[in-house]
């Protein structure tokens, strides 16, 4: 479904929503509203935006990818394994990134090559990965190598791989200016993305797959190869968030990230893409992944207990979708209604068709 | 389609009976019918839940929330029972809850037309905090007796509760082969325009089969309770992911229209059945995910591999078909192909 | 043209009694788009009464409006006099209006008795006689228990007339009921539709075929955009009558053939060649084009010739045989292979494979080319450019650049569709029934264009069921039959040869 009037005007409703939530914060609690404190708290949900930016590209194409989240407990493991098998941190950072990718890489051959549920086939393997992720310490530590870190076993239940290099978790926690790195690594990676969507033949052949494949497919665009990359271009999102969850919890864990789905799909369907695809956004999803990240700041600091939230999230999710839903329905009749006066009108007034 | 479909169950019954085999040999503890029966019993909780998962699915939606709403609804009865609410109401009370939860999905997908997936995910949510507002955040970990004496019942040495969820499940069974109502799930999933018509009423077949999504969550949640005797915080996470694969596996199609309780019983069973495995088989517990993701995927890529093969077959037995039915010897020159814009 | 002896007309006294079912003074608008503007009819006892019309002029749409699927705008339905009020089409059910849909709506998954009895009121096997007895006089034989999924389209159209039946239906209608059906199919429908007629009851039925029209119906209303232009009963009109009233007001006849064919030169290299290319649906098939030459593919409806095509394209794999196109051998090949070696296809299907409705029609027509607008980001304004460029030399009406293409007409979809080939700027393009469902003006934009193409020395081959268009428009005919193909002499290219052909009786050149 495409209105092109409406979502632009939904950006719009976006920022107001944005800027009125603050107000509303900060107005409760003046502490809130500094700039400072503003751009620092964007570290903690800097993930969510991760995943979801790279998610709205996939749901665009009518297609879900559920598995981001295991992808970043993924990431977070294989960086925290490499660094203990000797590699320089860095190189670790690029296996995991790699190793993400590759997760993405497996779902899109999925999607492409059945026509089984996107649903369906991230639900596996998200629970795939997620395990593989667990289980991975456990299996490198049976054939020899010391797995889990400086602490051993114990230690890492409790707090995964520890002691990873300071220039590494200086990283989520350092900045330019005020301008924290994980906003910075989220703004940076919404540009490249917008740039992509919109300006790039691939990301035409996005909408087009995501309003008809058979169409797409008839007219030339290589569907296969282009749901392949999108599906990894996802996923390095998410090796991205778990590389910087990493750094900022300063250690390594399969299940960093496991919360944020509903966040996530919630940050894409606010920000105005449609679920069924063929329409939406960079900048709506973005938008929307700040509304949703000061929204859950601002009521935390309010004193709002955490097992609330998903509440209002989960509200949000399904009354978004919903009133839009409903919008473009009454717009419609009325519009109808109009249609039909204007003509009976204009049939009154001078020389009408013949009956 | 039919026919794989009764083929598919038995064909899962038949690798399953393989696998316990197998497994039997290399450990035999496996195969002592205690263990079997063990096997069993801990499968209904999946078992129940699939049922109501199956139900969406025949209508060709999805439940993202059957998880949630057996967490909530086993909240609910501890809670209760806790408060001194007697047994049997409180069982009610479960089952209620089920059906609320699963309702609010109905309204969201027929009322509101937010497309399923969103709906329940929307609603996952929202259970799972409204468990943990509830037991403010810990585990409910004392409940009367009488509900865990519910799952020590025995019958002819078989615990009551697989007997009564396995007559459950024949009497659903029975009732989509036969209830005209129960029909309409298959019409709506097949053909949701073709169903609406034909008048058949789908937004009100589509409520139903939410709302029971939701009832067997709770009926689900008992049997939980019962057996488990403390409710975790847990309760029910990742529950739907097995259940959508219990019933896929046991040859529900993701498509609508295909299926019935007997498919998500073989799948159920199934899937415990290779989480008991891999515990004999000495794996650690963690890989169980791993295993169970990888299950899932094998399957549905096999359903999709033979769905092509009967798609090719059809094909090709209604082209010949076609070359039958244009063997033609007609008059060529009256009724040919239309004629247009020339006047004769 | 023959005259057929129609069937006994209306009942006597109609004139005296209400009209079974008449709309009046209905209106429907969708989307800001008025689609029927105030129009009104009758339809009486026992009356095969025929709609016809262009894409766009709201043949559906009044159906629809009839049986209960959708609610004008304005205006009102009458059933014997008495206004009804559908909202929705088991209320139309219920007063015993019925429609047979193009596409018959088919539980594939459950079986023929379940999905002739599904939604009856009451217990099922109250019916279960009367259905066997409808089934029988219907000539559906097939077993019961069988799924329905694998019933031929006339078979599936059965099924939803003893639905209809059973119901109790006094109004039938039927959408486009003859698209999908086999000419001894056609007949034994029109059997039955005679013989329900003849039972008293009113039969309403929508075809761009007129000589089906003429055949069969009792009254003809001819719509166009949304009003009807002319309502007679069909014992007054001939084909011309049909085809003026069709036509948009001001423009004139032209037949395909005006063009002066210039002769495709054989000396020049093939531009296509088909070896013995073998599929689910045809055998052994071999043939060349040659550039600026049109290459017609007659057939019945099932004789395998989109499957051809597609196979051609790359979009069915699994063929044998081989494909060279320009020259060079495509052992492996899909649809932005095949462009890329200069081979476009119009589909058949313009809605399922050929246009993007819910994206602006601008976006279909550059769908082909996006590699062509700029590296690595697209340029708007080439883009711009060689849109309005396509829309100009085809004659779409495209209101802006942000039009959606469902909002299009069909005929403009066509142009969309076809711009959306010629953009790739192809050596060849096959067009599979490019005439299919547009007005007569679109038609003839069509024919010119090919005309345009094949002076331009692209090689052009049409796939059509209409044997006029084939036989004026090619330089060679092919035919398909039942998966075979062969070619007919230019010698015997007449109508009435190639129609034998179709039918598998070559060599009973009429003389």
């Amino acid at each position: 479904m495409i209105q092109w009037r409406w979502l632009r005007s939904w950006e719009a409703v976006l920022v107001a929503a944005l800027v009125i939530e603050l107000l509303v914060l900060g107005a409760i609690n003046p502490a809130f509203l500094s700039v400072e404190n503003l751009l620092f708290s964007t570290s903690d949900f800097a993930h969510v935006i991760l995943g979801a930016l790279g998610l709205t590209l996939v749901v665009i194409t009518a297609g879900i990818d559920i598995s981001g989240v295991s992808i970043m407990g993924l990431a977070s493991i294989v960086l925290g394994l490499s660094w203990v098998a000797g590699a320089d941190i860095w190189v670790a950072v690029a296996i995991a990134l790699a190793v993400g990718s590759l997760g993405g890489a497996f779902n899109g051959m999925l999607v492409a090559n059945t026509d089984v549920n996107p649903l369906v086939l991230t639900l596996g393997s998200m629970f795939m990965f997620a395990g593989v992720a667990t289980g991975l310490p456990g299996v490198l530590d049976l054939l020899g190598f010391k797995a889990y870190g400086a602490g051993g076993f114990a230690a890492y239940q409790y707090e995964g791989i520890t002691g990873l290099p300071k220039e590494f978790t200086a990283l989520a926690h350092g900045g330019v200016g005020w301008v924290p790195n994980p906003l910075i690594a989220v703004l940076l990676f919404a540009l490249v993305l917008s740039l992509i969507l919109h300006r790039t033949r691939f990301g035409r052949y996005l909408y087009l797959i995501g309003v008809n494949p058979n169409v797409a497919r008839y007219s030339g665009v290589p569907v296969k190869s282009v749901i392949v990359a999108v599906y990894t271009l996802s996923a390095f999102g998410a090796a991205m968030a778990g590389v910087i969850l990493t750094s900022y919890f300063t250690s390594a864990r399969s299940d960093l990230g496991s919360e944020a789905l509903l966040n996530i799909i919630t940050a894409v369907v606010l920000g105005g893409t449609d679920i069924l695809g063929g329409s939406g956004t960079v900048l709506g999803t973005l938008l929307a992944g700040l509304v949703l990240g000061f929204l859950r700041q601002g009521l935390l600091a309010l004193g709002v207990s955490n097992d609330v939230i998903p509440i209002i999230v989960g509200g949000l999710l399904v009354g978004t979708v919903a009133m839009k839903l409903g919008l473009i329905a009454f717009n419609q009749r009325r519009g109808n209604r109009r249609a039909y006066q204007l003509e009976i009108s204009e049939t009154r007034e001078g020389g009408g068709s013949p009956a | 389609m039919n026919r794989i479909v009764k083929n598919r169950e038995l064909l899962v019954l038949v690798i399953l009976g393989v696998l316990i085999v197998v497994i039997g040999a290399i450990s035999p503890n496996f195969l002592r019918p205690t263990t079997l029966i063990n096997i069993v019993n801990s499968s209904l909780f999946l078992l129940l839940i699939a049922i109501g998962e199956m139900f969406v699915i025949l209508t060709r939606g999805i439940d993202v929330s059957t998880g949630a709403m057996a967490g909530l609804a086993a909240v609910i009865l501890g809670v209760s029972l806790n408060a001194g609410v007697p047994l049997s109401i409180a069982i009610v009370l479960t089952l209620l809850t089920g059906l609320a939860a699963g309702a609010v999905n109905a309204v969201g997908v027929t009322a509101f037309r937010v497309p399923p997936i969103i709906m329940t995910l929307g609603s996952l949510g929202v259970y799972r905090g409204l468990m943990l507002l509830i037991t403010g955040g810990s585990w409910i970990e004392t409940i009367p007796h009488s509900i865990k004496s519910v799952a020590a019942f025995r019958v002819a040495g078989v615990p009551a509760l697989i007997w009564i969820s396995l007559a459950i499940a024949v009497a659903v069974a029975f009732a989509l082969k036969n209830l005209k109502q129960a029909r309409y799930l298959y019409a709506v999933g097949d053909n949701e325009e073709g169903a609406f018509l034909l008048g058949i009423p789908v937004k009100a077949t589509i409520f139903s089969a939410y709302c029971l999504s939701g009832l067997f969550a709770g009926a689900a949640a008992v049997v939980f309770v019962a057996q488990i005797g403390f409710v975790p915080m847990q309760t029910g996470s990742g529950q739907e992911l097995k259940a959508i694969a219990a019933v896929v596996l046991g040859g529900v199609s993701l498509s609508g229209g295909v299926g019935n309780s007997m498919s998500a019983v073989v799948g159920a069973l199934f899937l415990t059945a290779v989480d008991s495995m891999m515990i004999f088989l000495k794996v650690p517990g963690f890989w169980n995910n791993a295993v169970g993701g990888a299950i899932l995927l094998a399957v549905v890529f096999i359903d999709y591999r033979i769905r092509c093969a009967v798609r090719d077959q059809q094909q090709r037995a209604r082209a010949r078909e076609m070359d039958l039915s244009t063997l033609e010897k007609n008059n060529p020159a009256a009724g040919s192909a239309s004629v247009m814009g020339k006047a004769t | 043209m023959p005259k057929v002896d129609r069937p006994a007309g209306p009942i006597e006294n109609a004139t005296v009694a209400p009209p079974l079912v008449s709309l009046k003074g209905v209106w429907k608008v969708f989307e800001s788009v008025p689609v029927l503007r105030g129009i009104s009819f009758d339809l009486k006892a026992g009356e095969i009464h025929a709609l016809l019309g262009g894409n766009g002029s709201g043949k559906s749409t009044t159906v629809k409006i009839l049986c209960g699927a959708h609610k004008p705008t304005a205006g009102t339905i009458e059933l014997n006099g008495q206004p009804q009020s559908f909202d929705r089409p088991s209320d139309a059910h219920a007063k015993g209006i019925y429609m047979v849909p193009q596409e018959p709506h088919i539980f594939s998954n459950q079986t023929v008795r379940e999905n002739l009895l599904i939604g009856l009121a009451g217990d099922a096997r109250a019916y279960a006689e009367r259905c066997e007895r409808l089934a029988r006089e219907l000539g559906l034989t097939c077993d019961f228990s069988t799924c329905a999924g694998e019933l031929s389209i006339a078979n599936q159209q059965l099924i939803e007339i003893i639905r209809g039946l059973l119901r109790n239906a006094r109004v039938l209608i039927f959408d486009e009921p003859t698209s999908a059906l086999t000419i001894r199919e056609v007949k034994s429908l029109f059997g039955q539709m005679k013989k329900l007629s003849a039972d008293g009851i009113g039969i309403f039925f929508i075809s761009h075929r007129l000589n089906e029209v003429l055949e069969i119906s009792d009254r003809v209303s001819v719509l166009r955009d949304g009003v009807f232009v002319l309502s007679a009963a069909t014992a007054t009109l001939t084909t011309n009558d049909l085809v003026a009233a069709m036509r948009p007001a001001g423009s004139a006849p032209t037949k395909a053939s005006e063009h002066v064919r210039s002769s495709a030169s054989r000396s020049s290299k093939p531009v296509l060649e088909v070896k013995n290319l073998s599929g689910k649906m045809f055998h052994d098939v071999s043939f060349n084009l040659f550039p600026g030459e049109v290459v017609g593919l007659a057939g019945l409806v099932g004789a395998g010739r989109t499957e051809l095509a597609e196979a051609i394209l790359g979009i069915d794999q699994h063929v044998s045989g081989d494909v060279a196109i320009s020259g060079q051998a495509a052992p492996t090949r899909s649809p932005r292979v095949c462009q890329r070696l200069g081979l476009a296809y119009v589909p058949e299907d313009r809605h399922a494979h050929g246009i993007f409705l819910e994206l602006p029609g601008a976006q279909t027509i550059s769908a082909s080319i996006l590699a062509r607008l700029g590296r690595p980001f697209l340029s708007a304004k080439r883009e711009g450019e060689i849109v309005a460029q396509f829309v100009q030399r085809l004659g779409i009406k495209l209101s802006s650049r942000s039009q959606l293409a469902r909002t299009l007409s069909g005929g403009n979809q066509q142009k969309a569709v076809l711009a959306k080939a010629l953009a790739a700027l192809p050596r060849i393009i096959i067009l599979d029934e490019p005439t299919r469902g547009i007005d007569a003006q679109a038609r003839q934009d069509v024919y010119r264009l090919i005309h345009d193409l094949t002076d331009q020395g692209v090689g052009v081959l049409v796939i059509s069921s209409e044997l006029a268009e084939i036989v004026d428009l090619s330089d060679r005919i092919l035919v398909m039959y039942r998966g075979r193909v062969a070619e007919i002499p230019r010698s015997q290219a007449g109508i009435d040869q190639v129609s034998a052909a179709v039918f598998g009786m070559a060599g009973e050149a009429a003389a």
